[in-house]
């Protein structure tokens, strides 16, 4: 819709900001994740709004495309948002409850748990790098 | 000194005076404004080079300009007193060339200025260890009314139609196709405000949305200008106003000027920017 107010003075916006510094030791993508997932647990952002394309971001933030398309395709994973094709993404229906999981915390706990029972089978340290090894190189499985 | 003559001395005088008098007067205040009261000092985020450069940069853009102006000035005299008409292909009017050519020269400071602030940009991007971005997709239809660009598209298309009837319906495309071009420019400039690279770092979502919004209103009336332009020219044709060309060149140039520089300095005024995000402790560096 077009804010036209006079024929000069148009637009008027409160928008919501990302912010990435780049001296942070936190990767781009994962700053980028961390603050669509606030936006969407605070209700900045609401299920169905629009949010920017990847191109818009990308410029905006000075960052690579696939720097941002791999936060959005994380987020895609996570069910935060959807991409509707042509039409754009948007802010999932379940975000709220989806990006208060996560998925890397997850993996971490449970393979610390595995961990621990190997440990506590007599499995040494590099038994269990390289058998991790082994099942990570092993696409079959 | 007949009719045409007399119109077209004083609508030279009008370009004269517009671009190179008045723009460029208000332009240096503008600077002369900014280092007053944003200094470098406090604001430096909004200054990559020495204070210095930007005293000497509205020093020189001044006096270029003032150089421009006599240069016009020199121009109508010889146009008016030296220059023998006849001896050039225009059946002894006044050429069209004058004040196309002078035009050129005019908007050399203004280019000039474009490529040093983009220039300026580039360190600003360099320098920024935080960048931000609003969350929210840009549409152009937020940033310019849609009934503008279709004016625009229709002015065009109405202009190329004039011209193939003024032409006994053959077409002239190498005009045509300097007008199109003209107008791919100007769609890539606009798109380029709004999708392309953000330029300032540190630049408000509100200004840089003013400013897009700045660019695309300005090339859309520069675009209806040349559709007028294109039309009269046609008209020219149809109903033999050789006489008026050199008229409706300056015209022209006079139009765009208003159109383009005038749109950008209307619309984007110091008291609407957001100055704090170049104040050293903003959040953004």
């Amino acid at each position: 819709m077009y804010h036209g107010t006079t024929w000069y003075n148009w637009y008027k916006v409160d928008a919501l900001e990302v912010i990435i510094d780049i001296n942070d030791p936190e990767p781009p993508f994962a700053q980028l994740m961390t603050q669509i997932k606030q936006a969407v647990q605070t209700g900045a952002v609401k299920p169905g709004d629009p949010l920017p394309s990847i191109r818009q971001l990308a410029n905006d933030l000075d960052l690579n495309n696939k720097t941002v398309a791999k936060a959005y395709r994380l987020l895609e994973r996570d069910s935060v948002i959807e991409s509707r094709g042509y039409r754009g993404t948007f802010v999932h229906a379940d975000a709220a409850k989806n990006s208060e999981v996560d998925l890397g915390e997850w993996v971490t706990e449970e393979l610390a748990k595995l961990v621990s029972r190997f440990r506590n089978a007599g499995m040494t340290d590099p038994e269990i790098r390289n058998a991790f090894a082994n099942v990570m190189n092993d696409r079959t499985r | 000194m007949n009719y045409s003559e007399a119109l077209f001395y004083l609508v030279f005088a009008g370009q004269i005076a517009l671009l190179s008098v008045y723009f460029p007067a208000r332009i240096s205040a503008r600077m002369r404004c900014m280092l007053e009261k944003f200094p470098p000092s406090e604001y430096p985020k909004m200054y990559p080079l020495p204070e210095y450069r930007y005293h000497m940069g509205e020093v020189v853009y001044r006096w270029v300009n003032h150089c421009i102006t006599a240069l016009g000035l020199v121009i109508l005299f010889c146009i008016a007193f030296v220059v023998d008409h006849s001896t050039f292909a225009d059946d002894g009017f006044i050429s069209e060339a004058w004040p196309a050519a002078y035009a050129m020269v005019q908007f050399v400071p203004i280019l000039a200025l474009e490529i040093s602030g983009m220039s300026q940009y580039r360190k600003m991007r360099e320098a920024a260890t935080l960048k931000r971005a609003e969350l929210t997709p840009r549409k152009l239809t937020e940033l310019v009314p849609a009934w503008l660009l279709v004016v625009a598209v229709v002015a065009f298309g109405f202009a190329v139609f004039l011209d193939f009837f003024a032409n006994n319906y053959v077409m002239e495309w190498d005009k045509t196709l300097a007008f199109a071009f003209g107008n791919l420019f100007m769609t890539a400039v606009a798109a380029w405000s709004v999708f392309g690279r953000k330029q300032d770092p540190h630049q408000a979502a509100a200004d840089r949305a003013r400013a897009s919004s700045a660019v695309l209103h300005s090339m859309a009336y520069v675009s209806i200008a040349m559709s007028l332009f294109y039309m009269s020219t046609a008209l020219d044709q149809m109903f033999n106003l050789d006489s008026f060309d050199a008229v409706l060149m300056s015209l022209y140039f006079l139009a765009i000027g208003w159109l383009s520089v005038g749109t950008m300095l209307r619309s984007v005024r110091i008291e609407d920017l957001n100055l704090e995000v170049y104040k050293p402790h903003s959040d953004v560096s």
